[in-house]
């Protein structure tokens, strides 16, 4: 309950004070500007006074003089996202990354001197291109290929559609972002949140609403690459908030009661040839998936074809290592205050959580749906739908807890797992859907 | 005028995209487990008429082949492989790092209980 209360108290504090931040940053800066020149034009005066200038010159250039309330607020929440990581172990390994992003990317700097994320030229610059031109996220998703363990999908191959359902968050949301007037490239990227996979999400925002792409009507598309990510991100991280309530909402205490029977052992033969078959169906299918199909089945072929374990064994660790240091970092920091405290930022935090809601919810039900037709032991526990929604392994581990909450002998990891991983497929062909449509 | 127009086309292009997104990814998840569950099968099937008699497992491996192997050469094995660990004991890394050792607390390693004794 604590927990409940501390973040959306975050969330309420970001709502309420940004009217008046988006009114103070602009202000600020302006009189920050002519207070410069005119230190530049006073040079002349006594020894003293010259000290003096310089003293108040350096002062201009500090981060004291240039700061803006929307710096303070987004340090405060980059502070808030390192408390959650670090006392919650709500996803350390990418709130603490993302967390100390935001805090480097929101120190008050003048502009021109090669500092910020933004500014041409700058070191942060040059490492938020593997973020822009979506390079990082097929790294990623090769490592998480070689720590996939698809077996449970194997044995279970029915449990795929539940992450195919829990897609409709994706495309819920994607009307959403419509509605609320935001164009088509940027809607499909908005939508995908409700995929609830970060490096898709990166890819697909990188790809449709990078600031670069000119829409039919001579716009240009607005750069959403920051606030996707950040949404996607943090709400992944807040999985084992947001989904318990749904979850217990949803299904009754005797559908939590549901034992399903152990997955049947899968040969290694059986687990070589699925990443090579999922690979040419998936792909085929959408191509513009490729680049994240492509890497996530290469990985999982390195680990599973038992010859190239040290291949594997780099993806899964070091490889990963660097490419989320690098992502988190730079995806912090790219929500500089005066780039990403906007009117679009907040509307796709609002639309990121009832993302989640809905995909959450559609897996739930087209569990319950689909033990309709089935009977006996192999009836499913819908808990189970709610780990549709890719964001691996957290929402699996949920769904176990959940689990283990209505009946502690009743031990629903590897169930979940399935629905889990497939969801990540899910996502990843959604993303390609959307993007061989609006790209 | 126009600005409706567009933006109710591109309305109900969302939902055209919407209905097939939805479609695609069902169909392509459904077309990957409903292989997953007849097609793999089959695969395996023809996998294991081709390379009939090849595939041995290990419970197939008759006692003949093993005639030699035994009891006395396992344990000859088994000794070196003993001594081989053994030995990598004096072979060992010879810089030598002081590794701090956290120590529990318990009663009793604890001196606290040592300081009202008087020696009699």
């Amino acid at each position: 309950m604590k927990r409940v209360l501390l973040i959306f108290g975050v969330i309420s504090l970001l709502v309420c004070i940004r009217p008046v931040l988006g009114l103070t940053t602009n202000t600020q800066n302006t009189i920050e500007q002519t207070s410069l020149e005119q230190t530049e034009t006073q040079q002349s005066g006594s020894f003293v006074q010259e000290a003096f200038n310089g003293i108040n010159q350096f002062y201009q250039y500090t981060g004291f003089a240039n700061a803006s309330w929307g710096n303070v607020t987004m340090i405060f929440i980059g502070i808030v996202f390192i408390y959650l990581g670090i006392k919650f172990d709500y996803e350390p390994l990418l709130l603490i990354p993302i967390g100390a992003g935001v805090i480097i990317g929101n120190i008050p700097f003048v502009a021109g001197n090669q500092t910020g994320i933004y500014e041409t030229g700058s070191v942060l610059n040059y490492l938020y291109f593997g973020v822009v031109k979506g390079i990082y996220p097929p790294l990623i998703f090769l490592g998480i290929g070689a720590m996939t363990d698809f077996s449970s999908l194997i044995a279970n191959p029915k449990l795929m559609l539940l992450g195919a359902a829990a897609q409709i968050g994706v495309f819920a949301t994607f009307l959403g972002a419509l509605y609320l007037g935001f164009n088509l490239p940027e809607a499909g990227a908005i939508g995908i949140i409700g995929g609830a996979d970060g490096p898709t999400a990166i890819f697909l925002s990188s790809k449709l609403a990078n600031g670069i792409n000119i829409l039919p009507d001579g716009t240009t598309v607005k750069n959403l690459i920051g606030p996707i990510a950040i949404a996607a991100y943090s709400y992944m991280a807040l999985v084992p908030v947001i989904q318990p309530p749904i979850m217990k909402l949803l299904t009754t205490k005797k559908e939590r009661l549901i034992r399903m029977k152990p997955p049947r052992a899968v040969s290694q033969k059986e687990k070589m040839i699925f990443p090579i078959v999922a690979l040419l169906l998936t792909t085929f299918i959408s191509p513009s998936a490729l680049p994240l199909l492509g890497m996530l089945f290469f990985g999982n072929l390195l680990k599973e074809s038992g010859r190239t374990e040290r291949l594997a064994d780099t993806a899964r660790t070091k490889m990963i290592d660097i490419v989320t240091i690098l992502l988190g970092v730079t995806v912090g920091a790219s929500t500089q205050a005066d780039i990403f405290i906007t009117k679009d930022s907040m509307l796709i935090f609002g639309l990121g959580a009832i993302s989640f809601v809905i995909a959450t919810m559609g897996g739930l039900l087209f569990a319950k749906f689909m033990n309709l037709f089935l009977k006996g032991d192999d009836k499913l526990n819908p808990l189970i739908g709610a780990a549709g929604v890719s964001a691996v392994p957290d929402s699996a581990r949920v769904v176990h807890t959940e689990g283990l909450k209505a009946d502690k002998n009743n031990y629903l990891l590897m169930h979940a797992m399935a629905p889990n991983v497939s969801g990540v497929i899910g996502s990843a062909i959604a993303a390609g859907i959307i993007l061989s449509f609006l790209g | 005028m126009l600005i409706t127009k567009l933006y109710i086309d591109q309305m109900s292009e969302g939902y055209v995209i919407l209905i097939t997104g939805l479609t695609i990814v069902f169909l392509a998840l459904l077309l990957l487990s409903t292989f997953f569950k007849y097609g793999l099968p089959i695969l395996l099937y023809i996998y294991k008429i081709i390379t009939k008699g090849r595939d041995k497992k290990i419970k197939d491996i008759t006692v003949e082949t093993d005639k030699e192997f035994t009891g006395e050469i396992a344990a000859v094995i088994a000794t070196a492989v003993h001594l081989y660990l053994k030995e990598q004991h004096d072979n060992e890394n010879a810089v030598l790092t002081i590794k701090q050792a956290r120590k529990l607390y318990s009663p009793w390693s604890s001196k606290i209980y040592g300081t009202q004794n008087t020696l009699k």
